[in-house]
């Protein structure tokens, strides 16, 4: 930064902040506290929810406040945005010269400017060469050597290409924040439940409304499958055939973890349930007194003599591994209803209040699968930047550039002359302890 | 069998913290010597620990998930890697620190560094088998059944190792800096060490949160749906991320850094503990 009496030009005092990492750092900073309002506020319920939380002032001040949508709120992509900037401003500034560092082998003038870390001398009788040449091989790999009339210089270089790492990671970076966009202007995302047996033309694109998939699907069949009853479930998978234009194309499985792709779009195995196709056949009994009932989904019906009623409430196409149920609401008289699950196949695993005993006798259904179906062009542009992050970190961290050089003359008393010369400006430590070695094995059979 | 090795193995670390912390008080290199031994004992028999609990998730998986032949046996093996819940990540915690310590500290685990390494894969297993985990082999549920288990869930957790040892490194160089003793290791080699685990966790942590977006990619159908955890390991990476711009890029000194990478680690244990009790969301499954 120049120090002079009259202020710099905004613009440059501009490049300069953007390029600047104290405001990378304040960055990644409130990037963090965004982050960690998001996870403590829940995101993207209802307003009623917060001010119920919340209280009125405070609950529609979140809500009005987009604290409550965050990661879609001014408060994450305006700084996301300026450290995509800050990360782009970086790149432009010394991308140029980390190439051009790059391109730039070590050559035996640029080796004289290197720093001297050592000087020693040997006798006429040593032969000086093999000796440098093995204590670099030992310690560091094979130099080059270049040969002149009035001296010799042995090279050695690692890590010429670490400048770059740096820059391919936060290549990677925008990469991702880039796929991010793309995917949210070009991609679409939506839901989409099918009743087995049916076929869907269209898909819903949250309140927007519908979106047509450009084919037909059908659902035909769908199975969830338990480990054992009672136990969690193993599989959950939704067999489908896909239509263009009512002709057949192909038949595919998709399960949790396996999605299925058809004409661009992607279907992923989300969530099912069970719809009723027809009224539920009850048996109710008191004692040995029993009658037979057809109970539609959800409403309510009297039983026989006015003894209550009863309501189906929710419906299981298999419950926990123990095949259909059905959950009933059962009144006598007012007051709270009691809530109880009654099974089809296993009657036995659910307790009943009484006074009255249900069983299942029939339920008419069919499953419904639900796909979560979406197309994100994005994702390209994200797994290029996730594959250019490792090659990035490889130079950044485990590459640190050494540059070495020995340089022999001749002494006027007809001796050789040895000055061992370095840098390595990220890996100081490792460099000092080498140095050491260095100068131990090249002193070896030296004069000093 | 294996949680009676397993607490074994957590005695066996304790008894190592132990010899480490008092050959460093009596300058002993033989306790040294004794400690470094009953340290890589107690890894050698918490690795066994942890194959015989992969064979015995394997065979239960074996019962009812009949696998015929090699390719499908291997598929099962791979999916079957004891990381399934959170006893198991407890477990597998609790090794990754060692391991991660000798590989990254090399000769100088030893005296209170190695005591602390020790003492934190001893809590860990304690918490693991005395703090009402429930230890119990399940079967997978079908998110889990991914070949990105293994590789997500190992990257994760050695990351965390590796922060942890950060953590410990910057707690003595914090310590060493207010209060100055000639037997802990000298303020450079503490600060070159955090720096040094630091940046290996820094590595670990973004292949374990890009493994995990090429897996929520499959199984979720979005990269990226700001779960909590995964919010949660985000906020983790922009604290090690600063620290490491601090370090590289503005030079900063080693007590910032230090207080930094606790900083950072608190952020760890909230990923993993904070967000599984105290936040819901898609990694739930842990509990």
């Amino acid at each position: 930064m120049p120090t002079s009496s009259s202020p710099p030009p905004l613009g440059s005092r501009l490049w300069g902040s953007l390029t600047s990492i104290r405001l990378t750092l304040f960055l990644l900073l409130v990037l963090g506290l965004v982050a960690v309002v998001g996870t403590i506020l829940p995101q993207d319920q209802p307003l009623p929810q917060y001010l119920r939380h919340y209280g009125d002032t405070l609950g529609s001040l979140l809500y009005g406040g987009g604290l409550t949508r965050i990661y879609y709120s001014p408060w994450f992509l305006a700084p996301v945005s300026l450290l995509a900037a800050n990360i782009l401003a970086c790149l432009v500034h010394g991308l140029p010269q980390a190439l051009k560092r790059c391109r730039r082998r070590l050559t035996w003038d640029t080796a004289l400017e290197l720093p001297e870390r050592g000087r020693f001398s040997w006798p006429v009788e040593v032969d000086a060469g093999p000796l440098v040449t093995t204590a670099l091989s030992q310690e560091l790999g094979r130099p080059r050597k270049e040969v002149f009339s009035d001296k010799e210089v042995y090279l050695y270089e690692r890590g010429r290409f670490r400048p770059l790492g740096p820059y391919l990671v936060h290549l990677g970076l925008l990469l991702i924040l880039a796929g991010g966009l793309v995917g949210k202007f070009w991609g679409v995302e939506g839901r989409l439940p099918i009743l087995e047996g049916e076929t869907a033309q269209a898909f819903e694109l949250g309140p927007q409304g519908e979106q047509p998939l450009g084919f037909q699907v059908r659902l035909d069949r769908f199975q969830v499958q338990f480990y054992e009853p009672g136990s969690a479930p193993k599989e959950f998978r939704s067999d489908l055939t896909f239509f263009i234009n009512g002709r057949e194309e192909t038949r595919r499985t998709c399960r949790v973890n396996e999605p299925v792709t058809f004409g661009g779009l992607t279907f992923y195995q989300s969530s099912y349930g069970a719809q009723t196709t027809g009224a539920v056949r009850l048996k109710v009994c008191q004692g040995d007194d029993c009658e037979v009932m057809e109970v539609p989904f959800r409403r309510m019906v009297d039983l026989p003599q006015g003894k209550g009623q009863v309501m189906v409430v929710r419906l299981d196409g298999d419950l926990q591994g123990y095949g259909p149920a059905v959950q009933l609401a059962f009144r006598q008289g007012p007051g709270h209803p009691q809530v109880f699950w009654v099974l089809k196949d296993h009657p036995e695993v659910a307790d009943q209040p009484g006074p009255f005993r249900f069983t299942l006798l029939a339920v008419p259904f069919k499953f419904y699968s639900v796909f979560q179906v979406k197309r994100d062009p994005g994702v390209w542009w994200v797994y290029s930047g996730f594959v250019l992050l490792l090659p990035g970190f490889y130079l950044a961290f485990f590459r640190p550039s050494q540059r070495w050089a020995v340089v022999l003359e001749p002494t006027p008393t007809g001796g050789v002359q040895g000055r061992l010369l370095g840098a390595s400006p990220r890996a100081r430590e490792d460099f000092a302890a080498r140095q050491e070695r260095l100068l131990d094995s090249l002193k070896r059979g030296s004069h000093q | 069998m294996i949680s009676l090795v397993l607490g074994g193995v957590m005695l066996a670390y304790l008894l190592a913290a132990i010899l480490l912390m008092m050959s460093d008080l009596w300058a002993s290199p033989r306790l040294e010597g004794a400690g470094r031994l009953v340290l890589w004992a107690g890894l050698g028999a918490h690795s066994g620990a942890l194959l015989g609990r992969w064979a015995a998730s394997y065979g239960a998986a074996l019962g009812h998930t009949p696998a015929a032949g090699f390719g499908e046996k291997l598929q099962l093996v791979i999916l079957q890697v004891p990381l399934a819940n959170f006893y198991e990540s407890l477990v597998f915690f609790a090794w990754c620190l060692p391991f991660v310590g000798l590989l990254s500290f090399r000769r100088h685990l030893k005296g209170y560094l190695g005591a602390v390494v020790a003492i934190l894969a001893c809590l860990l297993l304690a918490y693991a088998s005395l703090g009402g985990v429930d230890s119990r082999i399940k079967p997978l549920m079908p998110a889990l059944k991914s070949n990105w288990l293994l590789i997500h869930v190992v990257t994760c957790f050695l990351g965390y190792a590796a922060f942890a040892l950060s953590f410990g490194c910057a707690n003595l160089y914090l310590f060493q800096a207010r209060r100055p003793r000639p037997s802990l290791p000298p303020l450079g080699q503490l600060d070159r060490l955090i720096y040094q685990t630091t940046t290996l966790g820094f590595l670990l942590l973004t292949l374990g949160i890009l493994t995990g977006a090429v897996w929520a990619e499959s199984a979720w159908g979005r990269y990226w749906s700001w779960d909590p955890k995964e919010t949660w390991s985000l906020i983790t990476w922009l604290i090690y991320a600063a620290l490491l711009h601090a370090r590289l890029v503005k030079g900063w000194p080693g007590r910032r850094i230090a207080w930094l990478a606790v900083l950072g680690f608190m952020a760890v244990l909230f990923t993993y503990f904070g967000v599984s009790f105290l936040l819901t969301g898609l990694h739930s499954y842990l509990n």
